[in-house]
Protein backbone atom coordinates (compact mmCIF):
# COMPACT_ATOMS: atom_id res chain seq x y z
CA UNK A 1 0.00 0.00 0.00
CA UNK A 2 1.26 3.50 -0.81
CA UNK A 3 1.66 5.91 2.01
CA UNK A 4 0.99 8.79 -0.38
CA UNK A 5 -2.27 7.33 -1.67
CA UNK A 6 -5.36 9.51 -1.39
CA UNK A 7 -7.74 6.58 -1.76
CA UNK A 8 -6.95 2.90 -1.41
CA UNK A 9 -9.51 0.14 -1.63
CA UNK A 10 -9.12 -3.55 -1.25
CA UNK A 11 -11.86 -5.87 -2.56
CA UNK A 12 -14.47 -3.19 -1.84
CA UNK A 13 -18.04 -4.44 -1.97
CA UNK A 14 -21.35 -2.72 -1.38
CA UNK A 15 -24.77 -4.34 -1.31
CA UNK A 16 -28.20 -2.87 -0.84
CA UNK A 17 -31.42 -4.46 0.29
CA UNK A 18 -34.11 -4.01 -2.31
CA UNK A 19 -37.54 -3.27 -0.96
CA UNK A 20 -40.18 -4.16 -3.49
CA UNK A 21 -42.86 -3.05 -1.09
CA UNK A 22 -42.36 0.35 0.38
CA UNK A 23 -42.55 0.12 4.13
CA UNK A 24 -42.00 3.66 5.20
CA UNK A 25 -44.41 3.36 8.09
CA UNK A 26 -44.79 1.36 11.27
CA UNK A 27 -48.23 0.30 10.16
CA UNK A 28 -47.01 -1.35 6.97
CA UNK A 29 -43.93 -2.73 8.71
CA UNK A 30 -46.17 -4.47 11.23
CA UNK A 31 -48.28 -5.99 8.44
CA UNK A 32 -45.18 -7.10 6.53
CA UNK A 33 -43.68 -8.69 9.61
CA UNK A 34 -46.65 -11.05 9.67
CA UNK A 35 -46.33 -11.93 5.99
CA UNK A 36 -42.56 -12.45 6.01
CA UNK A 37 -41.36 -11.43 2.60
CA UNK A 38 -37.92 -12.64 1.58
CA UNK A 39 -35.36 -9.86 1.38
CA UNK A 40 -33.58 -9.39 -1.89
CA UNK A 41 -30.02 -8.10 -1.80
CA UNK A 42 -28.25 -6.67 -4.80
CA UNK A 43 -24.50 -6.15 -4.94
CA UNK A 44 -23.71 -2.84 -6.61
CA UNK A 45 -19.93 -2.98 -6.21
CA UNK A 46 -18.47 -6.45 -6.58
CA UNK A 47 -14.93 -6.24 -5.33
CA UNK A 48 -13.10 -3.08 -6.34
CA UNK A 49 -9.36 -2.89 -5.67
CA UNK A 50 -7.51 0.24 -6.64
CA UNK A 51 -5.24 2.95 -5.41
CA UNK A 52 -5.42 6.61 -6.33
CA UNK A 53 -2.24 8.53 -5.57
CA UNK A 54 -2.42 12.07 -4.19
CA UNK A 55 -2.68 14.74 -6.86
CA UNK A 56 -4.14 12.53 -9.56
CA UNK A 57 -7.29 13.43 -11.48
CA UNK A 58 -9.34 10.32 -12.12
CA UNK A 59 -12.49 10.03 -14.19
CA UNK A 60 -14.96 7.25 -13.59
CA UNK A 61 -17.09 6.26 -16.55
CA UNK A 62 -19.61 3.55 -17.20
CA UNK A 63 -23.24 2.98 -17.99
CA UNK A 64 -26.06 3.98 -15.65
CA UNK A 65 -26.23 1.63 -12.70
CA UNK A 66 -22.64 0.51 -13.00
CA UNK A 67 -21.80 1.72 -9.48
CA UNK A 68 -20.08 5.05 -10.18
CA UNK A 69 -22.07 7.13 -7.72
CA UNK A 70 -22.00 4.39 -5.11
CA UNK A 71 -18.22 4.44 -5.35
CA UNK A 72 -18.10 8.21 -4.87
CA UNK A 73 -20.41 7.92 -1.86
CA UNK A 74 -18.09 5.33 -0.34
CA UNK A 75 -15.14 7.71 -0.80
CA UNK A 76 -17.22 10.47 0.80
CA UNK A 77 -17.87 8.13 3.79
CA UNK A 78 -21.62 8.43 3.30
CA UNK A 79 -21.90 4.67 2.85
CA UNK A 80 -20.13 2.02 4.84
CA UNK A 81 -18.67 -0.83 2.77
CA UNK A 82 -20.47 -4.17 3.04
CA UNK A 83 -17.09 -5.89 2.98
CA UNK A 84 -13.55 -5.10 1.98
CA UNK A 85 -11.85 -1.88 2.93
CA UNK A 86 -11.50 1.69 1.80
CA UNK A 87 -8.95 4.09 3.25
CA UNK A 88 -9.28 7.79 2.49
CA UNK A 89 -6.53 10.22 3.44
CA UNK A 90 -7.43 13.86 3.82
CA UNK A 91 -10.46 16.09 3.72
CA UNK A 92 -13.08 15.20 1.14
CA UNK A 93 -15.41 17.78 -0.37
CA UNK A 94 -18.21 16.48 -2.50
CA UNK A 95 -19.47 18.61 -5.34
CA UNK A 96 -22.63 16.59 -5.52
CA UNK A 97 -26.10 18.07 -5.89
CA UNK A 98 -24.98 21.53 -5.00
CA UNK A 99 -26.79 23.47 -2.37
CA UNK A 100 -28.56 20.62 -0.60
CA UNK A 101 -27.64 22.28 2.70
CA UNK A 102 -28.95 25.72 1.87
CA UNK A 103 -31.77 27.27 3.84
CA UNK A 104 -34.14 29.54 1.89
CA UNK A 105 -34.80 31.92 4.79
CA UNK A 106 -31.17 32.74 5.40
CA UNK A 107 -29.18 35.25 3.38
CA UNK A 108 -26.45 34.29 0.93
CA UNK A 109 -23.75 35.18 3.45
CA UNK A 110 -25.39 33.17 6.23
CA UNK A 111 -25.74 30.23 3.87
CA UNK A 112 -22.04 30.41 3.02
CA UNK A 113 -21.27 30.06 6.73
CA UNK A 114 -23.70 27.17 7.09
CA UNK A 115 -22.80 25.23 3.96
CA UNK A 116 -19.09 25.87 4.53
CA UNK A 117 -19.25 24.27 7.95
CA UNK A 118 -21.28 21.35 6.59
CA UNK A 119 -18.40 20.80 4.16
CA UNK A 120 -15.96 20.84 7.06
CA UNK A 121 -14.54 24.37 7.07
CA UNK A 122 -13.76 26.01 10.38
CA UNK A 123 -15.28 29.39 11.14
CA UNK A 124 -11.93 31.10 10.73
CA UNK A 125 -11.46 29.54 7.29
CA UNK A 126 -14.93 30.63 6.24
CA UNK A 127 -14.33 34.20 7.36
CA UNK A 128 -11.02 34.34 5.51
CA UNK A 129 -12.48 33.00 2.25
CA UNK A 130 -15.85 34.73 2.38
CA UNK A 131 -14.87 37.49 -0.07
CA UNK A 132 -13.31 35.05 -2.52
CA UNK A 133 -16.41 32.83 -2.43
CA UNK A 134 -18.74 35.75 -3.09
CA UNK A 135 -16.51 37.16 -5.83
CA UNK A 136 -16.28 33.78 -7.56
CA UNK A 137 -20.02 33.12 -7.49
CA UNK A 138 -21.24 36.60 -8.35
CA UNK A 139 -19.07 38.43 -10.79
CA UNK A 140 -21.40 41.29 -11.65
CA UNK A 141 -22.22 44.05 -9.13
CA UNK A 142 -25.99 43.56 -9.36
CA UNK A 143 -25.62 39.87 -8.49
CA UNK A 144 -23.18 40.61 -5.69
CA UNK A 145 -25.63 43.11 -4.24
CA UNK A 146 -28.04 40.24 -3.59
CA UNK A 147 -25.68 38.44 -1.26
CA UNK A 148 -27.33 39.74 1.90
CA UNK A 149 -30.88 38.96 0.84
CA UNK A 150 -32.64 35.66 1.68
CA UNK A 151 -31.81 32.77 -0.60
CA UNK A 152 -35.40 32.30 -1.70
CA UNK A 153 -34.95 35.38 -3.90
CA UNK A 154 -32.18 33.60 -5.81
CA UNK A 155 -32.64 31.87 -9.13
CA UNK A 156 -31.72 28.18 -9.40
CA UNK A 157 -28.65 29.14 -11.39
CA UNK A 158 -27.46 31.54 -8.72
CA UNK A 159 -27.88 28.90 -6.01
CA UNK A 160 -25.82 26.45 -8.02
CA UNK A 161 -23.10 29.01 -8.60
CA UNK A 162 -22.95 29.75 -4.90
CA UNK A 163 -22.84 26.04 -4.05
CA UNK A 164 -20.03 25.39 -6.50
CA UNK A 165 -18.11 28.37 -5.27
CA UNK A 166 -18.28 27.26 -1.62
CA UNK A 167 -17.29 23.69 -2.45
CA UNK A 168 -14.21 24.61 -4.46
CA UNK A 169 -13.10 27.09 -1.80
CA UNK A 170 -13.07 24.46 0.96
CA UNK A 171 -9.63 23.57 -0.44
CA UNK A 172 -10.21 19.86 0.04
CA UNK A 173 -7.52 17.22 -0.32
CA UNK A 174 -9.93 15.21 -2.43
CA UNK A 175 -12.62 16.79 -4.57
CA UNK A 176 -15.52 14.61 -5.68
CA UNK A 177 -17.49 15.76 -8.71
CA UNK A 178 -20.63 13.98 -9.82
CA UNK A 179 -21.95 15.18 -13.20
CA UNK A 180 -22.34 18.76 -12.10
CA UNK A 181 -20.01 20.60 -14.42
CA UNK A 182 -23.05 21.75 -16.32
CA UNK A 183 -23.45 24.64 -13.87
CA UNK A 184 -24.57 28.06 -14.97
CA UNK A 185 -23.94 29.81 -18.25
CA UNK A 186 -21.00 29.25 -20.55
CA UNK A 187 -18.84 31.93 -18.97
CA UNK A 188 -19.35 30.41 -15.55
CA UNK A 189 -18.61 26.91 -16.82
CA UNK A 190 -15.33 28.10 -18.28
CA UNK A 191 -14.55 29.66 -14.92
CA UNK A 192 -15.34 26.38 -13.14
CA UNK A 193 -12.94 24.58 -15.44
CA UNK A 194 -10.18 27.08 -14.75
CA UNK A 195 -10.79 26.63 -11.04
CA UNK A 196 -10.64 22.84 -11.36
CA UNK A 197 -7.38 23.12 -13.29
CA UNK A 198 -6.08 25.33 -10.51
CA UNK A 199 -7.04 22.64 -7.99
CA UNK A 200 -5.13 20.14 -10.17
CA UNK A 201 -2.06 22.36 -10.17
CA UNK A 202 -2.22 22.54 -6.37
CA UNK A 203 -1.64 18.78 -6.44
CA UNK A 204 -5.01 17.93 -5.00
CA UNK A 205 -6.83 14.76 -5.91
CA UNK A 206 -9.98 14.95 -8.03
CA UNK A 207 -12.33 12.04 -8.65
CA UNK A 208 -15.17 12.74 -11.01
CA UNK A 209 -17.99 10.93 -12.70
CA UNK A 210 -19.07 12.00 -16.15
CA UNK A 211 -20.82 10.80 -19.26
CA UNK A 212 -19.29 13.59 -21.29
CA UNK A 213 -16.19 12.12 -22.91
CA UNK A 214 -14.93 15.56 -23.95
CA UNK A 215 -14.83 16.59 -20.30
CA UNK A 216 -13.16 13.31 -19.36
CA UNK A 217 -10.47 13.69 -22.00
CA UNK A 218 -9.87 17.29 -21.17
CA UNK A 219 -9.56 16.92 -17.40
CA UNK A 220 -8.48 13.41 -16.44
CA UNK A 221 -5.15 11.69 -16.87
CA UNK A 222 -6.47 8.35 -15.72
CA UNK A 223 -9.87 6.80 -16.32
CA UNK A 224 -11.61 3.90 -14.64
CA UNK A 225 -14.40 2.15 -16.52
CA UNK A 226 -16.91 0.49 -14.23
CA UNK A 227 -19.22 -2.14 -15.63
CA UNK A 228 -21.87 -3.80 -13.42
CA UNK A 229 -19.85 -3.22 -10.28
CA UNK A 230 -16.43 -4.39 -11.42
CA UNK A 231 -13.51 -2.55 -12.96
CA UNK A 232 -13.67 -3.28 -16.67
CA UNK A 233 -10.63 -1.20 -17.50
CA UNK A 234 -8.27 1.12 -15.66
CA UNK A 235 -5.58 3.12 -17.39
CA UNK A 236 -4.62 6.16 -19.45
CA UNK A 237 -7.68 8.20 -20.39
CA UNK A 238 -7.27 8.06 -24.18
CA UNK A 239 -7.03 4.31 -24.23
CA UNK A 240 -9.94 3.66 -21.85
CA UNK A 241 -12.22 6.18 -23.52
CA UNK A 242 -11.48 4.67 -26.95
CA UNK A 243 -12.40 1.16 -25.77
CA UNK A 244 -15.46 2.44 -23.95
CA UNK A 245 -16.74 4.29 -27.01
CA UNK A 246 -16.08 1.28 -29.22
CA UNK A 247 -17.96 -0.91 -26.76
CA UNK A 248 -20.89 1.51 -26.41
CA UNK A 249 -21.07 1.91 -30.18
CA UNK A 250 -21.59 -1.76 -30.84
CA UNK A 251 -23.96 -2.28 -27.93
CA UNK B 1 -19.98 4.88 22.17
CA UNK B 2 -17.00 6.86 23.54
CA UNK B 3 -15.61 6.96 20.02
CA UNK B 4 -18.90 8.34 18.75
CA UNK B 5 -18.84 11.08 21.37
CA UNK B 6 -15.25 11.97 20.42
CA UNK B 7 -16.22 12.20 16.74
CA UNK B 8 -19.16 14.39 17.73
CA UNK B 9 -16.80 16.69 19.64
CA UNK B 10 -14.68 17.08 16.50
CA UNK B 11 -17.78 18.38 14.73
CA UNK B 12 -18.81 20.82 17.47
CA UNK B 13 -18.40 23.84 15.18
CA UNK B 14 -20.88 22.38 12.70
CA UNK B 15 -23.23 21.57 15.58
CA UNK B 16 -23.07 25.18 16.70
CA UNK B 17 -23.63 26.48 13.16
CA UNK B 18 -26.77 24.35 12.86
CA UNK B 19 -28.03 25.58 16.23
CA UNK B 20 -27.49 29.15 15.07
CA UNK B 21 -29.33 28.39 11.85
CA UNK B 22 -32.34 27.02 13.74
CA UNK B 23 -32.50 30.01 16.08
CA UNK B 24 -31.98 32.55 13.31
CA UNK B 25 -34.70 31.04 11.16
CA UNK B 26 -37.03 30.79 14.13
CA UNK B 27 -36.58 34.37 15.34
CA UNK B 28 -36.16 35.92 11.94
CA UNK B 29 -39.52 35.01 10.50
CA UNK B 30 -41.28 37.53 12.68
CA UNK B 31 -40.59 41.10 13.64
CA UNK B 32 -40.98 40.37 17.34
CA UNK B 33 -38.64 37.37 17.18
CA UNK B 34 -38.38 35.64 20.52
CA UNK B 35 -41.54 37.17 21.98
CA UNK B 36 -43.61 35.97 19.08
CA UNK B 37 -42.53 32.39 19.64
CA UNK B 38 -43.34 32.51 23.34
CA UNK B 39 -46.86 33.83 22.71
CA UNK B 40 -48.57 30.43 22.19
CA UNK B 41 -47.57 28.97 25.59
CA UNK B 42 -48.56 32.23 27.27
CA UNK B 43 -51.99 32.06 25.68
CA UNK B 44 -52.22 28.46 26.84
CA UNK B 45 -51.49 29.65 30.39
CA UNK B 46 -54.21 32.29 30.12
CA UNK B 47 -56.80 29.77 28.92
CA UNK B 48 -55.95 27.09 31.46
CA UNK B 49 -56.00 29.66 34.26
CA UNK B 50 -59.34 30.98 33.13
CA UNK B 51 -60.97 27.55 32.88
CA UNK B 52 -59.59 26.18 36.10
CA UNK B 53 -60.29 29.26 38.13
CA UNK B 54 -63.77 29.87 36.80
CA UNK B 55 -64.86 26.26 36.46
CA UNK B 56 -63.92 25.92 40.08
CA UNK B 57 -61.17 23.27 40.03
CA UNK B 58 -58.67 25.77 41.31
CA UNK B 59 -60.90 28.50 42.68
CA UNK B 60 -59.01 28.84 45.97
CA UNK B 61 -55.57 29.29 44.46
CA UNK B 62 -53.69 32.54 44.79
CA UNK B 63 -52.08 33.41 41.43
CA UNK B 64 -52.87 30.08 39.79
CA UNK B 65 -51.35 31.39 36.55
CA UNK B 66 -47.86 31.19 38.09
CA UNK B 67 -48.39 27.49 38.88
CA UNK B 68 -49.44 26.88 35.29
CA UNK B 69 -46.66 28.98 33.74
CA UNK B 70 -43.95 27.19 35.71
CA UNK B 71 -45.19 23.91 34.23
CA UNK B 72 -45.97 25.08 30.71
CA UNK B 73 -42.39 26.21 30.06
CA UNK B 74 -40.78 22.78 30.62
CA UNK B 75 -43.72 21.08 28.91
CA UNK B 76 -43.37 23.25 25.81
CA UNK B 77 -39.65 22.45 25.64
CA UNK B 78 -40.36 18.74 25.99
CA UNK B 79 -43.05 18.71 23.33
CA UNK B 80 -41.46 21.02 20.75
CA UNK B 81 -37.99 19.55 21.04
CA UNK B 82 -39.19 15.99 20.48
CA UNK B 83 -41.48 16.93 17.59
CA UNK B 84 -38.79 19.05 15.91
CA UNK B 85 -36.23 16.28 16.33
CA UNK B 86 -38.57 13.73 14.78
CA UNK B 87 -38.46 15.58 11.47
CA UNK B 88 -34.89 16.85 11.68
CA UNK B 89 -33.10 14.07 9.85
CA UNK B 90 -35.50 13.90 6.94
CA UNK B 91 -35.27 17.68 6.54
CA UNK B 92 -31.50 17.34 6.17
CA UNK B 93 -31.71 14.14 4.16
CA UNK B 94 -30.29 15.75 1.02
CA UNK B 95 -27.14 16.70 2.92
CA UNK B 96 -26.79 13.43 4.80
CA UNK B 97 -26.90 11.48 1.54
CA UNK B 98 -24.01 13.47 0.13
CA UNK B 99 -21.72 14.64 2.91
CA UNK B 100 -20.12 12.83 5.80
CA UNK B 101 -21.08 14.16 9.22
CA UNK B 102 -21.90 12.41 12.46
CA UNK B 103 -25.63 11.84 12.09
CA UNK B 104 -26.45 12.79 15.66
CA UNK B 105 -25.38 16.37 14.90
CA UNK B 106 -28.72 16.90 13.17
CA UNK B 107 -31.22 15.98 15.93
CA UNK B 108 -28.86 17.37 18.58
CA UNK B 109 -28.70 20.78 16.93
CA UNK B 110 -32.49 20.94 16.85
CA UNK B 111 -32.68 19.92 20.52
CA UNK B 112 -30.03 22.44 21.58
CA UNK B 113 -31.79 25.26 19.72
CA UNK B 114 -34.99 24.39 21.57
CA UNK B 115 -33.04 24.21 24.82
CA UNK B 116 -31.69 27.74 24.34
CA UNK B 117 -35.22 28.93 23.67
CA UNK B 118 -36.30 27.13 26.85
CA UNK B 119 -33.63 28.91 28.90
CA UNK B 120 -34.72 32.30 27.52
CA UNK B 121 -38.35 31.47 28.32
CA UNK B 122 -37.50 31.27 32.01
CA UNK B 123 -36.76 34.99 31.83
CA UNK B 124 -40.46 35.53 31.15
CA UNK B 125 -41.38 33.39 34.15
CA UNK B 126 -39.06 35.20 36.53
CA UNK B 127 -40.19 38.60 35.28
CA UNK B 128 -43.79 37.54 35.91
CA UNK B 129 -42.97 36.09 39.31
CA UNK B 130 -41.00 39.06 40.61
CA UNK B 131 -42.80 41.98 38.98
CA UNK B 132 -46.41 40.84 38.87
CA UNK B 133 -46.97 38.12 41.47
CA UNK B 134 -44.30 39.71 43.70
CA UNK B 135 -43.44 36.34 45.20
CA UNK B 136 -40.08 35.74 46.86
CA UNK B 137 -37.32 33.51 45.43
CA UNK B 138 -37.22 30.39 47.62
CA UNK B 139 -34.00 28.75 48.88
CA UNK B 140 -35.08 25.55 47.11
CA UNK B 141 -34.07 27.28 43.87
CA UNK B 142 -30.74 25.48 44.28
CA UNK B 143 -32.54 22.52 42.67
CA UNK B 144 -33.42 24.54 39.60
CA UNK B 145 -30.15 24.04 37.64
CA UNK B 146 -30.25 20.33 38.44
CA UNK B 147 -33.78 20.03 37.02
CA UNK B 148 -32.80 21.87 33.86
CA UNK B 149 -29.83 19.60 33.24
CA UNK B 150 -31.85 16.45 33.93
CA UNK B 151 -34.57 17.60 31.56
CA UNK B 152 -32.00 18.31 28.85
CA UNK B 153 -30.63 14.78 29.29
CA UNK B 154 -34.11 13.25 29.11
CA UNK B 155 -35.21 15.29 26.09
CA UNK B 156 -31.95 14.60 24.22
CA UNK B 157 -32.36 10.87 24.71
CA UNK B 158 -35.95 10.79 23.51
CA UNK B 159 -35.15 13.13 20.60
CA UNK B 160 -32.44 10.78 19.34
CA UNK B 161 -34.84 7.84 19.54
CA UNK B 162 -37.71 9.55 17.76
CA UNK B 163 -35.43 11.11 15.11
CA UNK B 164 -33.94 7.72 14.32
CA UNK B 165 -37.24 5.85 14.16
CA UNK B 166 -38.84 8.49 11.95
CA UNK B 167 -36.20 7.91 9.25
CA UNK B 168 -37.41 4.35 8.78
CA UNK B 169 -41.06 4.76 9.68
CA UNK B 170 -42.42 8.11 8.65
CA UNK B 171 -45.60 7.75 10.68
CA UNK B 172 -43.59 7.85 13.92
CA UNK B 173 -43.88 11.64 13.75
CA UNK B 174 -47.68 11.45 13.88
CA UNK B 175 -47.74 8.72 16.50
CA UNK B 176 -45.39 10.82 18.65
CA UNK B 177 -47.62 13.83 18.30
CA UNK B 178 -50.68 11.84 19.41
CA UNK B 179 -48.80 10.34 22.36
CA UNK B 180 -47.59 13.79 23.42
CA UNK B 181 -51.13 15.12 23.37
CA UNK B 182 -52.21 12.29 25.65
CA UNK B 183 -49.21 12.71 27.93
CA UNK B 184 -50.16 16.34 28.50
CA UNK B 185 -53.16 15.18 30.55
CA UNK B 186 -51.10 12.72 32.55
CA UNK B 187 -48.70 15.41 33.71
CA UNK B 188 -49.38 17.93 36.46
CA UNK B 189 -49.44 20.90 34.09
CA UNK B 190 -53.07 22.05 34.27
CA UNK B 191 -53.49 20.83 37.83
CA UNK B 192 -51.16 20.37 40.78
CA UNK B 193 -49.83 17.00 41.84
CA UNK B 194 -51.66 17.03 45.19
CA UNK B 195 -55.00 16.87 43.39
CA UNK B 196 -53.98 13.49 42.00
CA UNK B 197 -51.97 12.30 44.95
CA UNK B 198 -54.80 12.72 47.47
CA UNK B 199 -57.47 11.44 45.10
CA UNK B 200 -59.91 9.13 46.90
CA UNK B 201 -59.55 6.73 43.97
CA UNK B 202 -56.08 5.77 45.16
CA UNK B 203 -57.38 4.99 48.65
CA UNK B 204 -59.07 1.86 47.30
CA UNK B 205 -57.04 -1.30 47.85
CA UNK B 206 -54.70 -2.37 45.05
CA UNK B 207 -54.41 1.09 43.52
CA UNK B 208 -51.20 2.17 45.25
CA UNK B 209 -49.00 1.04 42.33
CA UNK B 210 -50.90 3.36 39.99
CA UNK B 211 -50.05 6.34 42.13
CA UNK B 212 -46.41 5.21 42.38
CA UNK B 213 -46.32 4.90 38.60
CA UNK B 214 -47.72 8.41 38.20
CA UNK B 215 -45.07 9.84 40.52
CA UNK B 216 -42.14 7.99 38.94
CA UNK B 217 -42.82 9.29 35.41
CA UNK B 218 -39.70 11.42 34.85
CA UNK B 219 -41.57 14.28 33.19
CA UNK B 220 -44.22 14.40 35.97
CA UNK B 221 -41.42 14.37 38.50
CA UNK B 222 -39.59 17.22 36.74
CA UNK B 223 -42.64 19.44 36.35
CA UNK B 224 -43.54 18.85 39.96
CA UNK B 225 -39.92 19.59 40.88
CA UNK B 226 -39.91 22.96 39.07
CA UNK B 227 -43.09 23.92 40.87
CA UNK B 228 -41.82 22.93 44.29
CA UNK B 229 -38.48 24.62 43.94
CA UNK B 230 -39.73 27.92 42.51
CA UNK B 231 -43.15 28.51 44.06
CA UNK B 232 -44.53 28.45 47.57
CA UNK B 233 -46.71 25.42 48.27
CA UNK B 234 -50.43 26.02 47.68
CA UNK B 235 -52.50 26.72 50.79
CA UNK B 236 -54.26 23.59 52.17
CA UNK B 237 -57.64 25.22 51.48
CA UNK B 238 -56.81 25.19 47.74
CA UNK B 239 -56.13 21.45 47.66
CA UNK B 240 -59.01 20.06 49.65
CA UNK B 241 -57.56 20.63 53.10
CA UNK B 242 -54.54 18.35 52.53
CA UNK B 243 -50.97 19.23 53.37
CA UNK B 244 -49.04 20.12 50.22
CA UNK B 245 -46.31 17.64 49.34
CA UNK B 246 -42.75 18.81 50.04
CA UNK B 247 -39.98 18.76 47.42
CA UNK B 248 -38.83 15.13 47.29
CA UNK B 249 -35.05 14.85 46.69
CA UNK B 250 -35.19 11.05 46.47
CA UNK B 251 -37.75 11.20 43.66
CA UNK B 252 -35.71 13.85 41.79
CA UNK B 253 -32.48 11.85 42.05
CA UNK B 254 -34.30 8.79 40.75
CA UNK B 255 -35.55 10.88 37.82
CA UNK B 256 -31.96 11.94 37.13
CA UNK B 257 -30.86 8.30 37.05
CA UNK B 258 -33.76 7.28 34.78
CA UNK B 259 -33.00 10.17 32.41
CA UNK B 260 -29.31 9.24 32.11
CA UNK B 261 -30.32 5.63 31.44
CA UNK B 262 -32.75 6.77 28.73
CA UNK B 263 -30.08 8.92 27.08
CA UNK B 264 -27.47 6.15 27.09
CA UNK B 265 -29.94 3.58 25.80
CA UNK B 266 -31.34 5.81 23.07
CA UNK B 267 -27.91 6.99 21.93
CA UNK B 268 -26.73 3.39 21.71
CA UNK B 269 -29.76 2.52 19.61
CA UNK B 270 -29.23 5.59 17.40
CA UNK B 271 -25.60 4.63 16.82
CA UNK B 272 -26.56 1.08 15.90
CA UNK B 273 -28.77 2.37 13.09
CA UNK B 274 -27.27 5.68 11.99
CA UNK B 275 -25.33 4.25 9.05
CA UNK B 276 -28.48 2.76 7.61
CA UNK B 277 -30.18 6.16 7.34
CA UNK B 278 -28.92 6.66 3.78
CA UNK B 279 -30.07 3.18 2.78
CA UNK B 280 -33.61 3.47 4.04
CA UNK B 281 -36.32 1.99 1.83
Amino acid sequence: MHTDAAVTCEDLRKSFVVHHHVYGSLKVAAVNALRRRPREVIEVLKGISLSIPCGQTVAIIGRNGSGKSTFLSLVARVYRPSSGSIVVNGRVAPLLELGAGFHPDLTGLENIELYGSILGMSRREIRERMDAIVAFAFDTPDLAAKVDTPLRNYSEGMKMRLGFSIAVHTEPDILLVDEVLAVGDEAFQAKCFRRIEEVQRQKRTIIFVSHDMNVVQRAASRTIWLDSGIIRMDGATDEVVRSYLAFSGQA
Amino acid sequence: MIQDVRELWRFRELLWQLVRRDLKVRYKNSKLGFFWSIAPPLMQVACITFVFKYAGFAAHFRSYSAYVLVAIIPWTFFQTAILDASQSILLMYGVIKKVYLPREVVPLSSTIANFIHFLLSWGVFFAYLLLYVRAPILPTIVWFPYLIVVQLVLVTGLSLLVACLNVFYEDVKYITSVLLNLLFFLLPVMYVVEQVYYSPMFAEPGRGWLRALYMVNPMASLINGYRKCLLEPPHPSAIGGHQSLPLDPGNLLLTGAISVAILVGCYAYFNSRKWQFVERP
